[in-house]
């Protein structure tokens, strides 16, 4: 069974991942062009393309700083893992969407992947 | 699923086969921080990881992790081989990223919970 | 004719051409009402870095691009250009020879002069230092709109008659009492460089950098300080610090090299890639550390779409 790959909506992400949106007025209709997981900040800046939705276990204002930085669309964070406060004040104020899913880092890449959403395999 | 098969399946480098290439996988995990590893991953799961540091061995063998996969081409630390080698770790290799190996791990059925 | 003749024709001209050959004489003007976020509009708009405020025909101040860049930085509460405005402007008369208007431009340091009617005390025109070139070229019959020349001429003859201080700069300090506070400065110029409205790309490449420089200062010499300037063409950063140095850059530079322990590891700094992805990031790449005193880092990035 061929899956059509292409751009995603938060909206689909989030009731694919089972997640809940942590931040205000998420912007639903906004579509992710690619999936990026990683743990590691600098993998994530290296990442070249923008509009990612960051799929991560780590829940540090760094991740906010670095999707703004990098251009991603969102956050998801994995293991239903609730960010600290200052995570969500700092995503607030820099308009990243934050989501919290139960699903492990694996499952919800895997998930994604499987409904169409692209990677980006080539390493610049 | 067994190691060797999944190997051939997505072009993985066998980097050490851990002495038993043929074990069987059960699952699939993924993360770049050992305390989420130490604290998430199960027995007989598929480590998908950038990480090339020695812990990442040390981890895997308390866990009883089935393999570690590293992704875009990184290269172990030469202690993280030892360590492979010492311990019975298969270590494999992926140009790969993270999400585009998870999901082609995930299409052949290895899950993760 | 040479360049040197060139430029000493050039030294007569500016004394035998008046500024009123030389200023534009539709100026656009601002009121000091105006709301300070309409500016970059009607600059961009006219395709200029300044504009005289007006009240009633009177000059009551000046307020430039610059101006705009030092306010948004600063935050960009909500304010009218006559709280911004510099309110002591430098100004010139139409009937002086445009030696003045050069000497002044130079003196001063600023990118335009209003120009005043000596009998009646009104805005009569603006004069700035492409005028002053474009009248004199013109008067030596250069052709200075062909392609290519202009650019070449334009730049070299700004050397030659006034040393050409059209840049902005910012100055940042990194202080790291601990990760999680790190970023602030990629955020901020990330937000300026927005707001002048230059290229998507060249903002997040340069943003991308100053955060991976930001973090190891952070993470490896704890304090230290980014300057950025921008020109019409670059955008220029030197990141330094007083921390430990690097003993061996090249093996910094691989890509997986790292000496981040496990706790920073845990805060998901460590793959050994911020130096790599600055080295990718930006146009010209320069690295110096000494051991013991602290390392300097020397980017720069072209810009193709930068605002004005
Ligand atoms: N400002 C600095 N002062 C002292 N040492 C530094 C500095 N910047 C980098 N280094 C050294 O160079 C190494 C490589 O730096 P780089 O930024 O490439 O990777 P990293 O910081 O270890 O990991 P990442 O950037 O991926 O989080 C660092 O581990 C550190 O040893
Ligand atoms: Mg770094």
């Amino acid at each position: 069974m061929e899956v059509a790959t292409g751009p995603m909506t938060l909206r689909r992400i989030q009731e694919m991942l089972g997640a809940s949106c942590i931040t205000a007025d998420p912007p639903l209709d906004l579509e992710a062009l690619v999936g990026c997981a990683s743990d590691l900040m600098s993998n994530v800046l290296a990442f070249g393309r923008p509009h990612a939705i960051l799929l991560t276990g780590l829940t540090s204002p760094q991740t906010v700083r670095t999707a703004e930085v990098a251009d991603c669309v969102a956050v998801c964070f994995a293991y239903g893992r609730q960010p600290p406060a200052e995570t969500i004040e700092l995503a607030e104020g820099s308009g990243i969407p934050l989501f919290v899913t139960p699903l492990t880092l694996y499952a919800a890449s895997g998930r994604l992947y499987e409904l169409g959403l692209p990677g980006c395999p080539e390493i610049e | 699923m067994c190691l060797s098969d999944i190997a051939r399946e997505l072009d993985l480098t066998v980097i050490y086969d851990g002495g038993d290439i043929d074990r069987e996988i059960t699952g699939g995990y993924a993360t770049d921080l050992m305390s989420d590893a130490i604290a998430h991953a199960k027995a007989g799961d598929l480590w998908v990881t950038l990480q090339v540091h020695v812990n990442v061995v040390a981890v895997a063998s308390m866990k009883d992790l089935g393999a570690v996969v590293l992704t875009q081409d990184r290269q172990p630390l030469p202690e993280t081989l030892q360590k492979a080698r010492d311990e019975g770790i298969p270590l494999l290799g992926s140009n790969l990223r993270a999400f585009d190996l998870i999901g082609r791990l995930y299409q052949l059925g290895i899950r993760g919970t | 004719m040479n360049r040197k003749e060139t430029v000493n024709e050039l030294q007569l001209l500016v004394y035998e051409l008046d500024v009123e050959s030389a200023m534009t004489k539709e100026v656009v003007t601002v009121s000091p009402d105006l709301a300070m976020d309409k500016l970059p509009k009607i600059l961009k708009s006219n395709r200029i870095t300044g504009v005289p405020v007006t009240e009633d025909g009177r000059l009551v101040g000046i307020i430039s691009l610059e101006d705009y860049v030092r306010w948004a930085a600063d935050d960009g509460k909500p304010s009218c250009v006559g709280d911004v405005m510099t309110r002591k402007v430098h100004t010139i008369y139409s009937d002086e020879p445009l030696v003045s208007a050069v000497s002044r431009l130079e003196r001063f340091a600023c990118g335009r002069l209003p120009v005043l009617d000596r009998t009646t005390d009104t805005l009569a025109g603006i004069v700035t230092k492409g005028d002053v070139i474009e009248s004199m070229l013109g008067n030596l019959e250069i052709d200075y709109r062909e392609e290519g020349l202009r650019t070449y001429r334009t730049s070299r003859f700004f050397e030659d008659i006034v040393s050409d201080s059209t840049e902005l700069s910012f100055a940042y300090e990194i202080r790291g009492e601990s990760i999680s506070e790190g970023g602030e400065v990629a955020s901020s110029l990330k937000k300026t460089l927005r707001r002048l409205g230059m290229h998507p790309d060249v903002v997040r490449r340069a943003a991308i950098t100053v955060y991976e420089a930001e973090m190891n200062v952070i993470i490896y010499a704890k304090a230290g300080r980014v300057r950025v300037s921008i020109d019409q063409h670059h955008i220029s950063m030197v990141v330094e610090d007083e921390g430990p140095g690097i003993p061996d850059l090249e093996q910094a530079m691989a890509p997986g090299f790292s000496t981040a322990p496990e706790s920073v590891r845990e805060l998901g700094f460590g793959a050994g890639m911020g130096l790599p992805n600055i080295k990718q990031c930006a146009e010209s790449f320069e690295i110096e550390s000494v051991v013991g005193e602290g390392t300097t880092l020397r980017v720069s990035f072209h810009m193709e779409e930068a605002c004005a």
